[in-house]
């Protein structure tokens, strides 16, 4: 059984996703009319592998498994599978999973490059309980950004259709945009609301002697994320920003912190002493 | 002992022959029962509605010609008809009979495709039978496979899916737009037949709150008592904006009663809260510059036109797949023990 380790089972569970995201094409254009459970399932199948990937990590590690941005980066993409399985289930949003599963996938293989995932000794230098929860609350925040991206990236399809007058909007078996705008709207507050306390839990860890905070790149790009969801939560609930914009807000600021999230934590002295 | 169809339809008879042939519901029971009693039939359902009257049986005899000649003379008789009669009134027998009654039942052989009045039509007419003991277990065995057959195919296939009609349209563009219609007002624009069909349509949909404005307050005010609403004058209707999410508008101007610069304000005092505008006047009320405004959904009635077309269209080409569907359920069902049983019972 030496072939059953941890990374082997993320790559199944990575395998999964890419059958649901070739699925999700056929879904999208058959124009999400038909009422089924295939892709949820197929995904339901990923994250199960994906939970027993994380759990054998987990067990070896004896701590949480958010110790390098292999697995940051596997814990985010559980967040948000297992936050989109749970969606699913509410009335007409069984197709999120359909957008859900290109985003796990394509994360999920970058993942899986080597270096991302360096040998640590039999206990990580990143361990403790304070860590554990800043490093899980901020990566469960991203999980609920990434779902958030999702619900937006669903209304801007439907409010695009609707505007211009498709057949796919009337036909489709999607949510309402109101209703899309509401569950955005939850998640990106959930989100910020984690993030929140992941960042205050990180103020409170020990620092290393002569490594800088305030000047820290990781912790200017998260004070910056944190900014831009604070600056549209507040823009769309007090000042009427309409939702198409804050919609592409969410998707947009999603994909800058999916392209920007190794890269910073590379720089971060702090995260990569 | 077979299952048999007699009838005719709005594809094979007008409405003038339709009307001359109907059975009225009370005298269904004695129509029955003088075909049994004429030894032409063991078991028998009678579906008379505004688009069909059929008689579907189950009979011990051979279902060939002189059969069939037999009950069309019955037909004839039953309703005084002295005219001519020839292709009008078709005939089945099984596999035929039971792939049309399945049809029947799930919308395929009405008039707008995929209807479901119909399905309630056929099962209260297998009622009015199952009642008065006319049906046995072979023609229970059968209505009941097709009333499940057509619960099928409105689930599994997209032969039920869309609008067929301009006001179905607009309700079904409502819901894609508003999570719950029963929380949206609507302000009906104009007290004409069109709007007031939407408007009823919206209402059976959920929606309460009904504003109706017309030039002759008069009509405004009826129309508004009919549908459970209130009244406004048609000078005051741009401020009823900042309450209702939903406006239908259909008045004989012969300019644009709503345009940009005037909605604009509006959609600012509504806090951009999503705006569904159908606009089914022609010439048409609202300049169609509007629908540029962010959370403003403007459709005309070429645009609602357009969607029921698609749906239409859409509902053809399913038909051959739901054909197919039917074909196999029907053979499964003679191949099937205890309908064979019933037949040999028979």
């Amino acid at each position: 059984m030496a072939w059953f380790t941890d990374r082997n089972c993320f790559l199944l569970a990575v395998t999964f996703y890419g059958l649901s995201t070739v699925y999700s094409v056929f879904l999208w254009r058959k124009g999400f009319r038909r009422d089924e459970w295939v892709n949820y399932f197929l995904l339901a199948g990923g994250v199960a592998l994906h939970t027993l990937a994380m759990t054998k990590r987990g067990l070896t590690l004896h701590s949480c498994p958010v110790n390098n941005l292999y697995e940051a980066t596997t814990f985010l993409l559980w967040a948000l599978g297992l936050a989109s399985l749970v969606y699913a289930l509410m009335p007409r949003f069984k197709f999120l999973t359909a957008f859900t599963a290109p985003v796990l996938f394509t994360v999920g293989i970058f993942a899986l490059m080597p270096s991302l995932d360096p040998p640590h000794g039999p206990k990580p230098e990143f361990s403790g309980a304070l860590r554990s929860l800043h490093a899980a609350t901020i990566l469960q925040a991203y999980g609920a950004f990434g779902l958030a991206a999702v619900a937006a990236g669903i209304f801007l399809m439907q409010q695009h259709d609707l505007k211009f007058h498709k057949i796919r909007a009337v036909l489709s078996l999607l949510p309402s945009i109101q209703r899309l705008e509401l569950i955005t709207t939850r998640l990106v507050f959930v989100g910020f609301t984690l993030l929140t306390i992941g960042l205050s839990a990180g103020a409170w860890l020990p620092r290393h002697e002569g490594v800088p905070y305030f000047s820290d790149t990781k912790v200017i790009w998260s004070a910056l994320l944190w900014l831009v969801y604070l600056e549209s939560l507040v823009a769309h609930q007090f000042f009427g920003r309409p939702a198409r914009r804050f919609a592409a807000g969410v998707v947009g600021a999603f994909a800058f912190l999916l392209l920007t999230f190794w890269f910073t934590n590379l720089l971060s002295g702090l995260h990569h002493p | 002992m077979s299952v048999v169809v007699i009838g005719l339809s709005h594809r094979s008879a007008p409405v003038e022959l339709r009307e001359r042939f109907a059975f009225a519901e009370s005298n269904v029971p004695t129509a029955l029962k003088q075909l049994r009693e004429a030894g032409l039939i063991t078991e028998g359902v009678v579906l008379s509605t505004c688009n069909r009257v059929e008689i579907y049986a189950a009979t011990a005899r051979a279902p060939d010609d002189q059969f069939f000649a037999r009950i069309k003379k019955f037909f004839v008789e039953h309703h005084a008809y002295d005219g001519e009669l020839g292709d009008e009134l078709y005939t089945f027998a099984e596999p035929h009979s039971l792939q049309h009654l399945f049809k029947v039942a799930a919308g395929l052989d009405s008039m707008v495709i995929g209807e479901t009045e119909i399905f309630g039509q056929l099962k209260k007419a297998y009622e009015l039978a199952f009642t008065h003991k006319f049906t046995g277990a072979r023609l229970n065995k059968a209505f009941q496979r097709a009333f499940h057959v057509a619960k099928h195919l409105r689930t599994e296939t997209n032969i039920q899916r869309g609008s067929v009609s301009v006001m179905s349209a607009a309700v079904e563009l409502a819901e894609k737009i508003f999570s719950s219609l029963a929380e949206h007002e609507v302000l009906v624009i104009g007290a004409g037949e069109t709007s007031e069909k939407t408007a009823r349509a919206l209402q059976s949909r959920g929606v309460k709150k009904i504003t109706v404005t017309n030039r002759s307050p008069e009509r405004a005010v009826a129309l508004a008592a009919e549908l459970g609403g209130r009244a406004v004058p048609f000078a005051q209707w741009p401020e009823e904006f900042e309450r209702i999410d939903i406006a239908i508008s259909s008045t004989a101007a012969t300019t644009h009663i709503l345009d940009r610069a005037t909605l604009m304000p509006l959609m600012k005092r509504r806090s951009h809260r999503p705006l569904l505008l159908v606009d089914i006047a022609v010439p048409r009320d609202i300049d169609p510059a509007v629908s540029e405004l962010e959370n403003v959904y403007l459709y005309n009635v070429d645009d609602l036109q357009a969607i029921a077309n698609d749906s239409l269209r859409l509902r053809q080409e399913e038909l051959a797949h739901c054909e197919k569907i039917i074909a196999d359920k029907v053979a499964t069902l003679l191949a099937a023990n205890h309908f064979s049983a019933a037949a040999a019972r028979g």
